[in-house]
């Protein structure tokens, strides 16, 4: 029953990595294989499922019974799935990503989680942001990363949220990310106060002020980034011409955002993004039937736009979720809280199929899939192996990595 | 060595030069407007030029004994939702009766009322800052909102709860720090966010009694987890009711063993474990560090925050004489704390209101601040705002720019006393905004930027200065002011 497509280094991922693969991973960078970029060309789109996606009911264990005993009512049936083969299979509504996962471009890692699992949406979302399990982290592991990763200091774009609010993960101390909900709202609403704009920028780069104090380089600098990052971004990303039709939802004008920017060549390393809300204790089957087709369609136009501009090898785009949900439905035809859930890495470097162990639905594990994949093992390959860095200082320790990228 | 306090210090910047000598010994100068607004700044919100005028004519000592002794309670509380009727309908067994569809929708039901009552409670909370009678009491309860954090957000805690919290937090301003930890460990709210309240002798929760130490008493480094366990036990039997809306000490679930914490051995109930934690020196170093951060500047050096350490042990931690002393001393007044603090949001917010003088926060105010990263009641974890530098960031700073932009051309303006008679003539004018909303923290250059806005020099688009366009015109140049980096820093 239980079947493993490869063996991770140790069930938790807390092994350590020889210093060589750290090497390798720099040498990696440098020198670009056959068809993949360098390391400074690549992008990590990041796709936060908000919610808590319900792992079964989207890569479908549809040759375990004890799937169909714990889901009478909304459980995938057999002749839905979209079959990757006699065990797992994807949801019904996940057609162009099954294309796409049929053309070798998608990797699915299944069981991923943490060890003591947070059922908190507040915690465990913060968890899988700052990659700190067991302590309070200001800081995001990607924020992390672009302290470290030696970026230019110049440019504004280093990494981009495409959200409202700054997500936890691209908090950082030495790097401003804007974020940005949609182009139209970023920027300063100066003119509205018509004929303030000139006195504006002058004003608040107003540089011979009689005080000192120990922030005020810190006000200046980010006072600057501010005005020129929403001045400058339209115009940098204005020739930009999309080449898909991409789905009228709110993920497909974030992606279509994202393979934009992409195609501007900003220098942008690390785009987030969100959808959902994928928190289905009630009604699940439409709900996630929706959320799962417009995810769908939004990465297959995403991936459609990318390659009409050559630039499908140089964006890797990961997934996760705060949570997977529980093994059994409950009473409401919905799913509560539960642990690990499978994770997708899509595009560039991927060498596609199913990766991790196959969800173990027995009862031993009361109710819920206990993770068998560490989600900082997944994090350590991609650092390693695409954005080309080390992964020790931005995990706060070494983490396996897997074999899912070229 | 490292900072006494278990905050980042990453992103927290220590103003350059060195201690000056006596950092805590009265201040012997005199105020003047600049220092008066310091003051006002830092023991609430700021003010009017007006209000700052009136403080700069005091004595030191009198500034800060009028901002210290609190009016009484004059201020009506706002409607805050109570979902505990609904529940007690119900009660734990009939809740637990329901179909599952149907305790959903009860519960949803008092979570979507909670959250709009926590809206105009959020609102009630910005008007006191803004036109309350105790800027120093607002400025407490909001130091205390962000370090005994405490989400209205899951695990049932509900507006009450919060808005409880709140006036618990209000009446402890500048209390005692040992009473308001014991008073907050039992609060509901606070029993519902960590845990203590399911905290049991058969099943211990560790939750609170971790944070009480890490995060709101000492830090890490200075107990062992042993300690924690320990602790864990003396708290179990706490219960908070939310289907009576009490709290009650159950002794059953009690643990009535003996503990040892922190060295100290015997039959110990939380009550105990409060006075043990506040007789560490510790305890008394990490709230000196934290007063410090809060009113001087960041990352304070070790000799200063011993000297609070040992003013807040010689008051036997009553704040009220050991912040006085803070706000009356040498190093406050001293250039290196001048502007040394990045304002909040909520300090920027409201003190752009309490500046121009305008009575109460537009409904808008509670998104601008979500924006901003600063959503009253809802930190974004148990270890509260990171502060500091942490606060600025691109969107953040468009947000308080666009904030600003939303004041100036809302109706509201128009309630600017002063404002509303500003000379009409750019030069004074401009004068007048540079020393009312920034005591004159601006260059000549940017004095003159404001004066040639007013007069519409240069410009086509402006047109000439006339009475027709003058009020709109000081409006857009009190936005310049209010733009300008002085005003981010407090």
């Amino acid at each position: 029953m239980k079947r493993t497509n490869f063996l991770l280094g140790s069930l938790s991922g807390l092994t350590l990595v020889a210093n060589t693969d750290h090497v390798f991973a720099r040498a990696l960078a440098q020198t670009p294989r056959p068809g993949l970029p360098g390391a400074q060309d690549r992008t990590l789109v990041l796709i936060n499922l908000y919610g808590g996606n319900d792992g079964l009911n989207c890569v479908v264990p549809h040759g375990d019974s004890r799937y169909y005993q714990a889901r009478p009512t909304i459980a995938i049936a057999q002749s839905d799935v979209l079959a990757i083969d006699a065990q797992s299979g994807l949801h019904p509504s996940m057609r162009s990503f099954k294309s796409m996962y049929d053309a070798g471009s998608v990797a699915i890692v299944q069981g991923v989680g943490y060890p003591n699992p947070d059922h908190s949406h507040f915690r465990s979302t913060e968890i899988w942001q700052t990659a700190a399990p067991q302590r309070y982290e200001h800081t995001g592991w990607l924020g992390r990363y672009l302290d470290d990763a030696n970026l230019p200091a110049s440019n504004l774009f280093n990494g981009v949220a495409l959200a409202q609010v700054l997500p936890e993960v691209l908090v950082s101390y030495r790097t401003d990310v804007p974020s940005i909900a949609n182009l139209g709202q970023y920027g300063l609403r100066i003119d509205s106060n018509r004929g303030t704009a000139a006195a504006f920028s002058s004003v608040v780069r107003d540089r011979s002020l009689p005080f000192r104090s120990p922030y005020l380089g810190h006000v200046m600098e980010i006072e600057d980034h501010a005005q020129r990052g929403s001045q400058e971004l339209p115009r940098l990303i204005g020739g930009y011409k999309t080449s898909a039709s991409y789905p009228a939802t709110p993920l497909g004008r974030s992606l279509a955002l994202a393979a934009q920017i992409v195609g501007s060549n900003l220098g942008t390393r690390v785009i987030y993004v969100q959808h959902g809300s994928f928190d289905t204790h009630v009604g699940q089957i439409g709900v996630q039937a929706r959320l799962l087709r417009e995810f769908s369609d939004a990465i297959a136009a995403f991936y459609a736009d990318l390659a009409a501009h050559g630039n499908d090898r140089r964006v890797l785009t990961m997934t996760f979720s705060e949570f997977g949900r529980r093994i059994a439905e409950n009473a409401n035809h919905g799913t509560d809280h539960g642990e690990a859930s499978p994770l997708f890495l899509i595009g560039g470097g991927v060498k596609g199929g199913l990766y991790g162990s196959a969800p173990d639905l027995s009862e031993a594990n009361m109710g819920n899939v206990r993770f068998s994949v560490d989600f900082r093992s997944v994090y350590a390959t991609v650092l390693e192996r695409w954005l080309g860095t080390s992964s020790r200082g931005v995990l706060g320790g070494s983490f396996s990595t897997i074999p899912v990228l070229a | 060595m490292a900072s006494p306090m278990q905050i980042d210090v990453a992103g927290m910047l220590r103003p350059a030069g060195a201690l000056d000598p006596d950092p805590l010994a009265p201040y012997r100068g005199a105020l003047d407007e600049r220092s008066a607004a310091h003051l006002l700044r830092r023991a609430g919100f700021g003010g009017t030029p007006d209000d700052v005028r009136r403080y700069a004519a005091m004595s030191v000592g009198d500034a800060v004994e009028s901002l210290v002794r609190f009016p009484s309670e004059t201020v009506a509380p706002p409607d805050v939702y109570d979902p505990t009727p609904v529940l007690a309908q119900y009660g734990p067994a009939g809740l637990r009766a329901l179909s599952r569809h149907d305790r959903f929708e009860v519960l949803h039901t008092t979570q979507i009322e909670s959250e709009k009552s926590v809206r105009a409670i959020t609102l009630w909370w910005l008007d006191r800052m803004i036109a309350g009678p105790a800027p120093l009491q607002e400025r407490m309860t909001l130091a205390y909102h962000g370090h005994f954090t405490t989400a209205a957000i899951g695990k049932y805690v509900s507006a009450k709860n919060v808005f409880d919290q709140n006036q618990l937090f209000r009446s402890y301003a500048l209390g005692n720090l040992r009473e308001l930890t014991r008073a907050v460990s039992k609060d509901p709210a606070m029993l519902l966010y960590l845990d203590n309240g399911v905290n049991t002798a058969a099943h211990p929760n560790e939750n609170y009694a971790r944070e009480l130490m890490e995060l709101f008493t000492l830090g890490v480094d200075h107990y062992t987890e042993d300690d924690v366990r320990e602790s864990a036990r003396a708290w179990t039997g706490w219960r908070y009711d939310r289907f009576s809306g009490e709290v009650r000490f159950v002794p059953r679930f009690h643990d009535d063993g003996v503990k040892t914490f922190l060295g100290r051995t015997g039959n110990l109930d939380g009550d105990d474990v409060v006075d043990t934690i506040f007789a560490q020196p510790q305890c008394a170093r990490f709230f000196a560090a934290w007063l410090l951060n809060a009113f001087v500047y960041n990352d304070p050096e070790s000799a200063l925050v011993d000297g609070v350490a040992a003013m807040l042990r010689k008051h036997d931690y009553e704040l009220a004489p050991v912040v006085s002393a803070i706000l009356r001393s040498n190093v406050f007044y001293s250039p290196r704390a001048y502007r040394a603090l990045v304002k909040s949001p909520v300090e920027f917010v409201v003190g752009a209101y309490r500046t121009l003088g305008l009575p109460e926060a537009e409904p808008r105010t509670v998104l601008a601040l979500r924006t901003m990263g600063q959503w009253l009641f809802y930190p974004p974890n148990v270890a509260g705002w990171a502060g500091g530098g942490n606060w600025l960031t691109s969107d953040t700073m468009i947000a308080r720019q666009n904030f600003l932009s939303g004041i100036v051309n809302s109706r509201n303006v128009e309630r600017s006393a002063w404002l509303g008679s500003l000379p009409m003539q750019p030069q004074s004018a401009s004068r007048a905004l540079a020393s009312g909303i920034l005591q004159d923290d601006a260059s000549p250059a940017t004095l003159a930027q404001i004066g040639a806005f007013l007069e519409g020099a240069g410009s086509s688009a402006l047109g000439a200065l006339s009475p027709e366009n003058f009020a709109e015109r000081a409006s857009g140049a009190a936005y310049l002011a209010l733009a300008s980096p002085a005003f981010q820093l407090s």
